[in-house]
C-alpha cells in the first residue's frame, strides 16, 4: 500500500499509502469529490457585546487558494476557528470535505495561526516531527519528513539546534514547515505574510502553489488585499463581521465594471469638462485618471477628446483593483472598511 | 474511549522527554540524595567532632560543698567517669556571684556549687530540685559555673554524676553501703507495638516517624509538580503555541497530555530516589546491623507493611492528579509569572493544610476527627497515607477515601477542563472569578 509515487512535475513524493486510502474512502462514502472543502452557512458569532461573525455563508472549492480579505477585527480570525472548530459557532453549521465532524478530518488539515510560536527549547527537527504526530504521522516517519523538509528550506545544517538560536527568518520557516509536514489536503492561513521578511513571502508562496499542484485547498486570511488578488483565485470580503461579497477574482471585477480610465494627451483639456459622463478626475499634469459616471460610455468620452483636438497618447481603461471595489461595496452597505483598533482575540 | 490518543502520547513524551533531559531534573534527582547524606553526615561529624573535643581538652571540675553533703562522692564519680575533679575548699565559702568573678582566675574550668541549704530541706539531696545550670543564689539549686561553654556531653555527665552520687549519700543515710548506685540507676526502656485485629504487630516510634515522613514527602511532591503543571501550561501561552495545539487536538487532551506527562516525570524522579535510597539502605543496614542491634532495634521485628505501601502509591496518584488539575485550571486562567503565584496560592494552601493535620493525626491516628479527615478529598491523600502507617486502618475507610477521592479527581478534571477549554485561548489580563464561573457553566 505504501511507496513513491512520480507527481506530473518536482521531485518524488512519498506517499503514505494507507493514509491515501483512508482519504478514497471517506470521499466514497461522502458520495461526491465536488462537495466543497469548506462549506459555511448562516454562521454566527459573538463574544459578549461584539459581534465577531454575523450570519456568514461561504462556499471554498476544492483545490483553489480561497481568500478571507478584510480589516483587522473584521471577524476572519474567528471564521477561521470556527471553521477549524477551535471554539463553536453560536448558530449555523460546518462542514469541512463534505463532513460536520470537522474533529475527525483535523489530521487533513494544516492551520498557521497569526500568533504562530515554537517551543524555544526543542530542537528544529523534534519540534517539527512533534507537529507531525499531533497530526497522525508515526514518530518515524515524522522524524524524516522533518529532515527532508529541513534541508529543503535551506535550513538543514541546523536541524539539531534548539529553536531558540534560530533567527526570526528562521523561525518562520520552521513553523510554515509545521503546518504542512504532513501534507494536509486543507491549509488555513490566517495572514501568512504578515511579519515576514520578503525572501520568506516568496519561498512561503512558491510552497503553498507546490501544495495547490498537489491537489490541496488553501485558504489563506489577509488585511493586505494586494496580497489576495495577485495569489487568490476567490476571495470574500468581510467588513464588520458580515459577508460584503464573495467570487472568483476576476468575475468580482467584471461585475465591478471598468470606470475607471488613465489618459495621456497634449492640449486643451476643456473636453475634461464633461459633468454627464465624469464623476471624478485626478490630475497629474498630462496624465488624468477619470473615474466615469456609472453607465456612461467611455467611448463618448473619447471621441470629444479626439473632436477637441487634443493630442491623446493613452486612453486605457484600467481594472477596478480589488481594494477599490472593498472600500465601495463596504460603505455601500455602510459597514465600517477601516480598520478597528479592537482586535478579534477570543473573549468569551 | 481510551483517552490516550496517539496525539495524548506524543504531547505526554515531549512534556516527559523534555524535562527528563533538562538541568532541573539532573540537579534536583541526584541533589535530594546528596543533600540528605550531606546533611547527615555532617550532623554525624559535628556530633563526633564536639565528643573528641571534650576528651581532648581535659576540664578540671571543682566541687565547692561547703556542708560537705556529697562533695566528696561526686569527685568519686567524676573521677569513675574519667573526668578531673577535685574538692574546691578554696571556692566553698564564696557567694555565686563572687565564684562567678573569681572563676577565671582559679584552677577549675568548672565549678559545680552545691548550696549550703541544699542539705536542710528533708529527703533531698542536692540538685534534686533543680538540674545543673539552671537559677542563682542560694536558694537550694545547685549551680554549674563555667569558663567556656559546656559540651552537652559534660553536662550529661555531671548530671549523672550528680544523680549517682546523690543516690549514694541518700543510701548511706539509711545505712546501705554495700549497693552500686549504677544498678539502681540502670536505664529501662520499653517499646509500644500495635496489634492490629489480624495480629500483626507495629513498633508504634518507627511507623509514626515513617508517616511523618511519608506526608512531608507527598506535600513536597504535590507542591513542586503541581507548580510545573502551572509552568508547563504557561509556556503554551508564552510561546504562542497554542493555538496551534488545540487546532491539532482537543483542549482536554492537551491538558491530559501536561498532567501525565508532568506526572511521569514525578514518577521518573522518584524511582531514582528510591532506587538509591534502597540501595543506601542495603548498604547501610548490613554494615550498620550491629549498631542498630547494640541500640536495641531489631530489624527482624520491622515488618514491611506493603499493603500500605501499595496503597499509598494510589493516594498519591490520585492526591497528584486531584491537585494537578486544579493548578492546569488555574494556569490556563492566567498569561504571565507573576498571576501565577497569586493563582497557586490559594491552591497551596489546600495542601498546607493537610499536612499541618497530618501531624496532630500521627499523633492520635484514630481520632474522630483524624478518621474524617482521612475521608474528606483534598485531606485524604495526605492524612490517609499517614494514618496507614501510625494506625491500622480498617477496610471501609480507606476504600471508601479512595473512592471519595476519584469523584472528587473526577469533579476536578471536569471543571478544569471547561476551564481549560476557553482560558487557554486568552492573553493578557488574568481572568476573573465571575468570568472563569461562566466558563464553568456555559463551557
Amino acid at each position: 500500500m505504501e511507496g513513491w509515487i512520480r507527481l506530473s512535475e518536482g521531485n518524488p513524493q512519498y506517499i503514505d499509502g494507507a493514509a491515501a486510502w483512508r482519504r478514497v474512502r471517506a470521499v466514497r462514502m461522502i458520495g461526491a469529490v465536488n462537495t466543497p472543502a469548506i462549506r459555511l452557512r448562516g454562521v454566527t458569532k459573538r463574544f459578549d457585546k461584539k459581534m465577531a461573525v454575523r450570519d456568514l455563508d461561504l462556499e471554498i472549492p476544492r483545490g483553489s487558494i480561497y481568500g478571507l480579505i478584510g480589516p483587522n477585527g473584521a471577524g476572519k480570525t474567528t471564521t477561521l476557528r470556527i471553521i477549524l472548530d477551535i471554539i463553536g459557532p453560536d448558530a449555523g453549521s460546518v462542514d469541512v470535505f463534505g463532513s460536520p465532524n470537522v474533529e475527525a478530518m483535523r489530521q487533513r488539515i494544516g492551520y498557521l495561526p497569526e500568533e504562530r510560536g515554537l517551543y524555544q527549547k526543542m530542537t528544529a527537527t523534534d519540534h517539527l516531527a512533534f507537529f507531525g504526530q499531533l497530526k497522525g504521522l508515526k514518530r518515524k516517519e515524522a522524524l524524516a519528513r522533518a529532515r527532508t523538509g529541513l534541508d529543503a528550506v535551506g535550513l538543514g545544517d541546523r536541524a539539531d539546534d534548539k529553536v531558540e538560536t534560530f533567527s526570526k527568518g528562521m523561525a518562520q520557516k520552521a513553523q510554515f514547515l509545521g503546518v504542512i509536514l504532513h501534507q494536509p489536503d486543507l491549509l488555513v492561513l490566517d495572514e501568512p505574510f504578515s511579519g515576514l521578511d520578503p525572501l520568506n513571502v516568496e519561498l512561503f508562496k512558491q510552497l503553498l502553489q507546490e501544495r495547490q499542484r498537489a491537489g490541496a485547498t488553501i485558504l489563506l486570511s489577509t488585511h493586505l488585499i494586494e496580497d489576495a488578488e495577485r495569489l487568490c483565485e476567490r476571495v470574500c470580503m468581510i467588513a464588520g463581521a458580515t459577508k460584503v461579497l464573495d467570487g472568483r477574482v476576476r468575475d468580482i471585477k467584471a461585475a465591478a465594471g471598468r470606470r475607471d480610465i488613465a489618459l495621456s494627451f497634449e492640449g486643451n483639456p476643456t473636453f475634461l469638462d464633461a459633468p454627464d459622463l465624469i464623476e471624478d478626475i485626478s490630475a497629474h499634469g498630462t496624465y488624468v485618471e477619470v473615474r466615469m459616471l456609472e453607465g456612461a460610455d467611455p467611448q463618448a468620452l473619447l471621441r470629444r477628446a479626439v473632436d477637441s483636438g487634443a493630442l491623446i497618447s493613452r486612453f486605457e481603461l484600467i481594472e477596478p483593483s480589488l481594494r477599490q471595489i472593498f472600500i465601495e461595496k463596504a460603505t455601500e452597505a455602510g459597514l465600517s472598511h477601516e480598520d478597528e483598533s479592537e482586535d478579534d482575540e477570543a473573549a468569551a | 474511549m481510551n483517552p490516550f490518543t496517539p496525539r495524548v502520547a506524543a504531547v505526554i513524551r515531549r512534556e516527559f522527554v523534555l524535562r527528563v533531559k533538562s538541568k532541573w531534573f539532573l540537579l534536583s534527582t541526584l541533589g535530594l540524595p546528596v543533600l540528605i547524606v550531606g546533611l547527615g553526615g555532617l550532623a554525624g561529624f559535628l556530633a563526633v567532632r564536639s565528643a573528641t573535643d571534650a576528651g581532648e581538652a581535659r576540664r578540671v571540675i571543682g566541687v565547692a560543698d561547703p556542708a560537705g553533703l556529697i562533695g566528696d562522692l561526686l569527685v568519686e564519680e567524676f573521677l569513675a567517669d574519667s573526668l578531673d575533679a577535685v574538692r574546691a575548699a578554696d571556692m566553698e565559702e564564696l557567694s555565686i556571684d563572687e565564684a562567678r568573678t573569681r572563676l577565671s582566675d582559679s584552677s577549675y574550668d568548672l565549678l559545680l556549687m552545691i548550696p549550703r541549704s541544699a542539705g536542710r530541706r528533708s529527703a533531698e539531696m542536692p540538685g534534686e530540685t533543680a538540674g545543673a545550670n539552671e537559677g542563682e543564689g542560694d536558694d537550694g539549686r545547685t549551680t554549674l559555673l563555667a569558663r567556656a561553654s559546656v559540651p552537652s556531653v559534660i553536662e550529661g555527665s555531671v548530671r549523672g554524676a550528680l544523680q549517682r552520687a546523690s543516690v549514694r549519700a541518700r543510701l548511706r543515710s539509711i545505712g546501705v553501703q554495700s549497693i552500686d548506685p549504677g544498678a539502681l540507676l540502670q536505664r529501662t526502656s520499653f517499646e509500644v507495638i500495635n496489634v492490629t485485629e489480624s495480629g500483626e504487630a507495629r513498633s508504634q516510634d518507627i511507623y509514626r516517624a515513617l508517616s511523618f515522613g511519608i506526608a512531608f514527602f507527598f506535600y513536597f511532591v504535590l507542591l513542586i509538580y503541581g507548580q510545573m503543571i502551572v509552568r508547563a501550561i504557561l509556556e503554551e501561552k508564552q510561546s504562542d503555541i497554542v493555538e496551534i495545539m488545540v487546532s491539532s487536538l482537543r483542549p482536554w487532551e492537551l491538558m491530559l497530555g501536561k498532567i501525565v506527562g508532568v506526572g511521569a516525570v514525578g514518577i521518573a524522579q522518584m524511582a531514582v530516589w528510591a532506587l538509591i535510597f534502597a540501595l543506601a539502605a542495603v548498604y547501610g543496614l548490613t554494615a550498620g546491623a550491629s549498631t542498630l542491634a547494640e541500640a536495641g532495634i531489631d530489624l527482624a521485628s520491622i515488618a514491611v507493611p506493603w499493603g500500605a505501601l501499595v496503597l499509598m502509591f494510589f493516594f498519591l496518584i490520585f492526591g497528584y492528579l486531584l491537585y494537578a488539575g486544579m493548578f492546569a485550571g488555574a494556569g490556563a486562567t492566567i498569561s504571565n509569572e507573576h498571576d501565577a503565584q497569586q493563582v497557586m496560592l490559594p491552591i497551596t494552601m489546600l495542601i498546607i493544610l493537610p499536612f499541618i493535620a497530618t501531624q496532630g493525626v500521627i499523633q492520635s491516628p484514630n481520632a474522630g476527627w483524624g478518621v474524617i479527615l482521612s475521608l474528606v478529598p483534598f485531606f485524604s491523600p495526605l492524612v490517609m497515607p499517614a494514618r496507614l502507617f501510625a494506625t491500622s486502618v480498617p477496610v471501609w475507610q480507606w476504600l471508601a477515601s479512595l473512592v471519595l477521592l476519584g469523584v472528587f479527581v473526577l469533579g476536578a478534571a471536569w471543571v478544569a477542563g471547561r476551564i481549560f477549554r476557553v482560558g487557554i485561548l486568552m492573553k493578557g489580563q488574568r481572568a476573573n472569578l465571575p468570568q472563569v464561573l461562566r466558563w464553568i457553566r456555559h463551557g
